[in-house]
């Protein structure tokens, strides 16, 4: 039989292929078109075929490959589901998704394999891992029937996201089926419960006895599930520097690259545009908030900023603690200098509820009714205006408010009257008693009194554009906020201040919280930026919570042209989180994997031409980024000032130097293997460069 | 080009190690073939890894796998559950030839020419030489014959029990047929005659191509010290000629030294002094069976406590156990990567 030509092909496995769950889903979804320009034909993602999204996201159609097309074909004669096709997102990538309900007849003797080939069990009530071992089994048979299609030469990498997909690199491996293999935690599954948990997280990382931890909450099978995974894999990787630090200690492997989470800036990104949105958004938000301080309104709008903390609710991973208590104190420090300033800090956690509070509806349509009063007065008076200048006469006061009008205009401000304070919540809560935040609020006496320069809104919902009270949907919510203040305890990535860059709008994380780490490694200013990074781990909680009152603080005293030029900033970072950026790190990893099962084929393939399928990353030099590849404009502040709104260059502040351009050494130097064969992978990129 | 093989089967860990002294006996002739080993699911992880250091490949089969014929001829005779181990080699059509050698066989020269005969070569039997003896055969895998020796133990069964007597009622004509398939005592050297017959051991013994240890003694039931070389042989019926059995643990030792071999062996085999005695009849079928069946039903108990989430994750069900496991396996994979 003729050899074929080696190829490479590269699979990435995970339960959120076009399935959302929770984050996974973003990621892949993001980093497709990225991934597809990279790899063409020879890329396709593996998931679980759930019938809703398929219906929506999936156009179906026989693989065009005829290795994925025969072991699809054997597959469904053993009556498995299988749909193939392409998911219809940007990119456009291929899909190969398992019906797992058609394969719970094998689950015994899967279950029973995996038990005897790695001593790991499954408890019977535990359905989601049961799934798992479907999913992971069917993955492996699919990745063994496709190896076995490909001639000797060719490489098979395949990337497995999360302990869910966990599985099915185990059983590659332990099948010694020849596919090189990475392994991607998002985060680590004890991690998450111990954090939740109030112990001590990060002083006590390396104390833990993970076994007995895992153990004792009832997690032990699927602790096993992820560790198993993260030794056997060629490669393994984690999101940011802080989970692998806790990957290393919880998972006892430390991991070889960092795969930082990036964004599709493409759709997000309005170039110019952005700081109009903001004026845009921000008015919606002024106009809510008129109502919601109804009868106490003595708000200069122009001084006030808009703050928030968004997320899951976890009080205390996400940092509302902190970010409460910083608020009282800034409070406190505004009143000492009687600032003019006002701050408004929305929290944004979605908790259980009965509906609105009514006396927050209540001031919306005590605002609406008086502005509706006002704007039919208003017609009349223009009316009366227009025909008395038309008869040559000018109008007196008397002429044109009449009594009826007067009369009209104190009803609605009797009715504005409200003898209670704003609430601090804009709904009913189901547990008010014992709700933390609310408890917190409490403490701190931040009632939204008039004095008071820090206003506290909890909005226990998701923000929809069919609120009554506040009708706009997140990403517009964050366009007309001034600052979003995310200092997390435990964020393995955090999209929240990732989104908010790409907005242009500054943002507070935690150097606990990977996009933190990130920025801290990749700027070496960055509050220039926009992105002030608290230090919630070598600071005990008073130093971390005053630090953090500072940014609020300093951020209340910069000039509304500070901020617009900070903004313009933040903005540029965008193009530093696009995944056409970012992704480079997901093609060193594939490099890496490879080099470590075959590293004989980087060398074949490097003296290949580059054409067929062989595909290798692409330049980085090719996209231009303001970063480093430009040379900073001089210093011309006064001109640029007259044009904020459309302005895109505004920060002349800003030197190339600013920005260490570490991205690729620092995945570089991290590749290095330990027998040294990461050379290879080090070589070969910085010639690209 | 045509693939041809010598295949072997090991049904226990004990057995493994005849195996992997078959192999390296083939290994240490330059045998220009590939080598492989049929195994069953009770052979431990352990052993699967040994064996693949030696070995081509290692193909687990299961009787339970095998096609529905097979499953109901069993239901009908569970006797016979080891024999169908066995007949499994002809399913191994990706050959176009096979030379079959028993896991109690030790290849003394290079056999390769034995691939010039045809199925169903093989050498007569010492017990009644118009039988072959079924312990070195050379065949044609083809799933044709593997469905007729399902359907003909099915039917008739097995005079003797056992996979000889199916093969010689199925290949009936081996004796009446033309000689090239009647190959010489030599190649099946059963160990016995060395004193049934001493004389012509004496005489033709140094020609021996392949020696056969027939009998419920196999020579990995002796003692054997490592330093000294010498073998102390165990009581039982049918002693081995010794200088034999002092040249399978040679070639055992050598296994010994073979890079992956010491650092997965097991406690069990700590130093070669003190190989494991089964003694008594360690391999009729009856026993075999019933150790692999107490075995499963551990292994069972043990899963069953899993899925009732009554883990011992403080003891023995601890992740340094388990990876010692995934180990075995992982580390075995990474040797034949840095092979090739």
């Amino acid at each position: 039989m003729a050899e074929e030509a080696p190829a490479l092909f590269t699979f990435e496995v995970a339960l959120e292929v076009a399935n959302k769950v929770g984050g996974i889903y973003t990621v892949l979804r993001s980093k497709a078109e990225s991934t597809v320009e990279e790899l063409g034909e020879d890329y396709c993602m593996i998931g679980i075929c759930n019938e809703r999204f398929v219906a929506m996201e999936v156009e179906k159609m026989e693989p065009s490959l005829p290795q994925m097309k025969r072991a699809v074909d054997l597959m469904r004669e053993k009556h498995i589901g299988v749909v193939t096709g392409r998911w219809l997102i940007e990119g456009y990538p291929k899909v190969v998704l398992f019906n797992l309900d058609t394969a719970w007849d094998m689950y015994n003797t899967w279950s029973w394999e995996m038990f005897d080939k790695t001593g790991v069990g499954i408890p019977e009530h535990d359905t989601e891992a049961k799934r798992c071992v479907l999913f992971g089994f069917l993955t492996a048979w699919f990745l063994g029937e496709f190896r076995a299609q490909c001639g000797k030469k060719s490489v098979i990498v395949a990337q497995f996201h999360e302990w869910l997909s966990g599985i099915g690199l185990l059983m590659c491996r332990m099948r010694q089926i020849d596919i090189s293999t990475i392994f991607t935690t998002h985060a680590t599954l004890l991690g998450r419960y111990l954090c939740a948990a109030n112990v001590d997280f990060y002083n006590n990382l390396s104390n833990f006895q993970v076994d007995i931890e895992a153990g004792n909450r009832q997690i032990y099978h699927r602790y096993c599930m992820e560790r198993a995974a993260a030794h056997s894999a060629h490669v393994f990787a984690t999101v940011s520097d802080i989970t692998s630090l806790e990957a290393e200690h919880l998972l006892k492997r430390k991991p070889d690259l960092i795969l930082p989470n990036g964004l599709s800036i493409k759709n997000a990104q309005c170039m110019h545009e952005f700081q109009n949105l903001h004026a845009i958004a921000k008015e919606k938000i002024h106009h809510f908030v008129r109502g919601h301080f109804y009868g106490h309104f003595d708000l200069n709008l122009d001084k006030t900023l808009y703050m928030f903390i968004a997320g899951r609710y976890e009080y205390s991973n996400k940092g509302a603690d902190l970010y409460i208590e910083a608020m009282s104190r800034l409070n406190h420090r505004l009143k000492m200098i009687n600032s003019d300033v006002t701050v408004i800090a929305f929290l944004i956690f979605p908790a259980s509820t009965n509906n609105f509070n009514v006396e927050s509806l209540k001031g919306q349509a005590v605002v609406k009714q008086l502005k509706e009063t006002v704007d039919v007065i208003k017609d009349d008076i223009g009316n009366k205006l227009f025909d008395l200048c038309l008869r040559g006469k000018l109008p007196n006061e008397e002429q044109l408010l009449d009594r009826d009008h007067v009369i009209k205009l104190k009803r609605c401000m009797y009715a504005n009257q409200c003898s209670t304070l704003p609430p601090i919540v804009t709904h009913n809560m189901t547990d008010d008693a014992n709700d933390p935040i609310l408890k917190q609020i409490r403490e701190c006496k931040l009632f939204n009194a008039r004095s008071d320069r820090v206003k506290l809104i909890f909005h226990p919902e998701f923000l929809s554009q069919t609120s009554p009270l506040l009708s706009m949907d997140y990403d517009e919510f964050v366009r007309g906020c001034h600052l979003g203040v995310f200092p997390s305890y435990y964020e393995p990535w955090g999209y929240t201040p990732a989104e908010c860059a790409i907005k242009g709008i500054p943002s507070v994380t935690s150097n606990l919280s990977g996009f933190g780490c990130f920025m801290q490694s990749h700027l070496s200013d960055p509050e220039a930026y926009g992105i002030y990074i608290v230090d919630r781990r070598f600071k005990n909680v008073d130093e971390t919570c005053n630090q953090l009152t500072d940014y609020l603080y300093h951020f209340c005293r910069m000039t509304r042209r500070e901020r617009i030029i900070q903004r313009n900033r933040t903005e540029r970072i965008s193009e530093y989180l696009d995944w056409s950026r970012l992704g480079m790190y997901y093609t060193n990893a594939r490099r890496l994997a490879i080099d470590r099962t075959h590293p004989e084929f980087l060398e074949q393939t490097r003296s290949f031409s580059p054409t067929g399928s062989v595909r290798l990353p692409r330049p980085y030099s090719a996209p231009s980024s303001p970063f480093g590849s430009r040379i900073a404009s001089p210093y011309q502040s006064d001109e640029e000032d007259n044009k904020v709104f459309d302005d895109d260059d505004g920060d002349s502040g800003l030197h190339t130097s600013n920005l260490i351009s570490t991205d690729t050494e620092s995945v570089l130097s991290t590749a290095t293997t330990p027998n040294g064969t990461g050379n290879d992978v080090i070589s070969s990129t910085a010639s690209d460069l | 080009m045509a693939r041809e093989a010598f295949v072997t089967l090991a049904t226990n860990d004990r057995y493994c190690e005849g195996a992997l002294v078959v192999a390296q006996s083939l290994r240490r002739h330059k045998t220009r073939r590939e080598i492989v080993v049929l195994i069953t699911p009770q052979v431990s992880t352990i052993c699967r890894s040994r064996l693949s250091v030696l070995f081509d490949h290692v193909i687990v089969v299961d009787v339970l796998d095998s096609n529905d014929e097979a499953h109901l001829a069993l239901l009908h005779r569970p006797e016979l559950g080891v024999t169908f181990t066995k007949l499994h080699c002809w399913r191994l059509v990706q050959y176009t030839k096979c030379v079959f050698l028993d896991a109690d066989t030790l290849v003394l020269t290079n056999v390769d020419e034995l691939f010039e005969r045809n199925e169903l070569s093989a050498s007569p039997d010492a017990g009644w030489p118009d039988m072959f003896n079924s312990g070195v055969f050379v065949f044609t895998p083809s799933m044709e014959t593997y469905n007729d020796l399902i359907k003909l133990a099915d039917t008739d069964g097995s005079f003797d029990g056992g996979d000889q007597g199916l093969l010689n009622s199925y290949f009936s004509e081996w004796s009446t047929s033309d000689t090239s398939k009647r190959l010489p005592f030599l190649y099946n050297m059963h160990s016995t005659a060395t004193y049934t017959y001493s004389p012509a051991f004496a005489q033709y013994g140094k020609d021996t191509k392949i020696v056969h240890f027939i009998g419920f003694v196999k020579p990995w039931n002796h003692k054997y010290d490592e330093k000294t070389g010498e073998v102390t042989q165990v009581e039982g019926p049918g002693i081995h000629e010794e200088t034999l059995v002092k040249q399978w643990w040679k070639v055992w030792a050598e296994v010994q030294g073979l890079e992956g071999m010491r650092k997965t062996t097991t406690v069990e085999y700590k130093g070669a002094e003190n190989p494991p005695n089964y003694g008594g009849q360690p391999d009729s079928v009856h026993e075999v069976k019933k150790e692999a069946q107490l075995k499963l039903e551990s292994q069972k108990q043990h899963l069953q406590q899993w899925q009732s989430s009554n883990v011992d994750y403080a003891g023995a069900d601890s992740f340094d156990h388990i990876q010692a496991k995934l180990d075995t396996v992982l580390q075995l994979d990474d040797t034949v990567n840095k092979k090739s």
